[in-house]
């Protein structure tokens, strides 16, 4: 029954790091598009 | 435009999404157990994907740093550093897996096994391609370097899996069920890769958008100043 | 074909005057070697057997770190008082400057290890005269100089080059560095030299591999 608390922490552990991974992305893909935007009317106001 | 990328982009998530929850049910649930390897098959749907992905993915490094030398178009650099932040996370899920299989399986967490040892140091070449970036004076020195490393990377990993190969000759190969494996694993296996390969994909292409997004925000604030 | 063989030439004679002149590698990376040397003895007892089994990994321990030291100071050299931008601009193609260097680098590193094997062999109390260690360190270090060569020059424009040398360095170096030890490691135990035939293959090809294609790359490496 060993074998299935290293199945168990495998599989915890896969699953974290690909949440965490996605969920690095869509945090930083929202900070960039927040700039994009802030920088735009920045540019928009220096006109 | 925009939104068909969008869509598109959508779509690829949800098949995804359910190609990933089918074989985490056929790895969990509808795969018995293997006679010699018991429960440990299960870690194996994971194991061997990852492990797949990690060479795939720097395969693209590669063939994308042979193409940004020569054609000198920073979309194939661009493309090759997401894959290889991309395959790095995936080179230490096949670590991980890999290592806690054998422990599950041999009894030791560690051994000089020719693919073990080759996907460790495909994992220390990542590390080396992505830090000489960081640690460039300049991006586009950086770039540059990178792509050098990932070229001599790429030749130099099947002679590492040689040289182990020939190193492991002296202790019994591990004899990992080879080829007569069920075909109700290999299914699994096979719904397990396709998933696995679906997400690499859809990681890399945003990684390759928030980089380039990233360079728009950096030439917007060029003109700002 | 001489005029390339003259032209290569040069670049090494240059390195060997400076080196002459302030002796600048050689002697630091030798002093060096024997300490990781020395280290090694007190770690472990010289009078027991697994030493043997042992040694071969502690040599190659030494000359992959001697070589990365005298490398990576090579190359700082070249690139603190703005030299290699000179040695750039000679009319030389840049696979030239490349063998130079490694030929150089090579000289260097083979120097060295001549000097630190006689002390390793005494340290661990091995048969004094074996000859063919010399033949797996002559292939090793030419591996070890033609990869060295190139991510020395890469590591020198980076802004943590003591650390970023090894990073780029050892991965790679790892089949030379696996092959070597294995073929030391059958001739101390005094197997006849065929059984480490597949290893010396193994490190001929890797030789052969990683000259020509740092001899390729090096371009990208240097190119302003």
């Amino acid at each position: 029954m060993e074998n299935l608390g290293y199945l168990f922490a495998i599989y915890t552990i896969v699953w974290a790091v690909l949440f965490g991974y996605v969920w690095v992305l869509l945090l930083r893909q929202k900070q960039l598009r927040r700039e994009l935007e802030s920088l735009k009317e920045a540019l928009r106001a220096k006109k | 435009m925009k939104d068909k990328v969008n869509m598109w982009t959508g779509v690829a998530i949800l098949i995804a999404f359910v190609l990933m929850a089918v074989a985490l049910y056929g790895a969990l649930v509808f795969s018995p157990e293997e006679k010699q390897l018991g429960n440990t098959i299960r870690i194996l749907y994971v194991h061997v994907p990852s492990a797949w992905i990690a060479l795939v993915a720097f395969g693209i490094v590669s063939l994308s740093s042979v193409l940004f030398l020569w054609k000198r178009n920073l979309k194939w650099d661009t493309l090759a550093r997401s894959s290889a932040e991309v395959g790095l996370i995936f080179t230490s899920l096949a670590l991980i897996s890999g290592s806690i299989w054998a422990r599950s399986f041999w009894g030791w967490w560690w051994t000089w096994d020719p693919r073990l040892t080759s996907t460790l140091i495909l994992w220390l070449i990542y590390l080396a391609y992505l830090m000489v970036r960081s640690y460039a004076t300049e991006e586009s020195r950086g770039a540059r370097y990178a792509a050098v490393v990932a070229i001599i990377g790429f030749v130099d990993v099947p002679i590492i899996y040689l040289t182990t190969r020939l190193w492991n000759l002296a202790h019994p190969p591990p004899t990992v069920a080879r080829g007569a494996l069920d075909p109700i694993f290999v299914w699994v296996l096979m719904v397990s890769l396709a998933a696995f390969t679906l997400l690499y994909i859809i990681l890399l292409t945003r990684t390759v958008e928030q980089k380039n997004l990233q360079r728009e925000i950096d030439q917007l604030r060029q003109s700002l100043k | 074909m001489s005029e390339y063989l003259g032209k290569v030439g040069a670049i090494i004679w240059k390195d060997i005057l400076s080196e002459l002149r302030t002796k600048d590698i050689v002697t630091s990376v030798l002093v060096f070697t024997v300490l990781v040397l020395v280290i090694f003895s007190f770690a472990f007892e010289p009078e027991s057997e697994v030493i043997r089994l042992l040694s071969g990994g502690i040599l190659w321990v030494a000359f992959t770190f001697a070589g990365m030291l005298g490398l990576s100071r090579s190359m700082a050299v070249e690139t603190d008082k703005g030299s290699l931008q000179g040695l750039l601009l000679c009319p030389v193609d840049r696979d030239v400057i490349f063998m130079g260097k490694m030929a150089a680098s090579l000289l260097f590193m083979l120097l060295v290890e001549a000097a630190a094997m006689p002390i390793f062999l005494i340290l661990f109390n091995l048969p004094v005269f074996l000859p063919s260690l010399a033949l797996v360190a002559l292939l090793a270090t030419i591996g070890f100089a033609s990869i060295g060569t190139i991510f020395s020059t890469i590591a020198a424009n980076t802004k943590a080059r003591e650390i970023m040398l090894p990073i780029l360095f050892i991965p790679v170096a790892v089949p030379v560095i696996i092959a070597a030890v294995k073929a030391t490691e059958v001739i101390i135990l005094g197997e006849p030299l065929s059984t480490a035939r597949s290893w010396l293959l193994i490190i001929a090809a890797f030789d052969a591999i990683f000259l020509v294609l740092s001899a390729f790359l090096f371009e990208f490496a240097v190119e302003e």
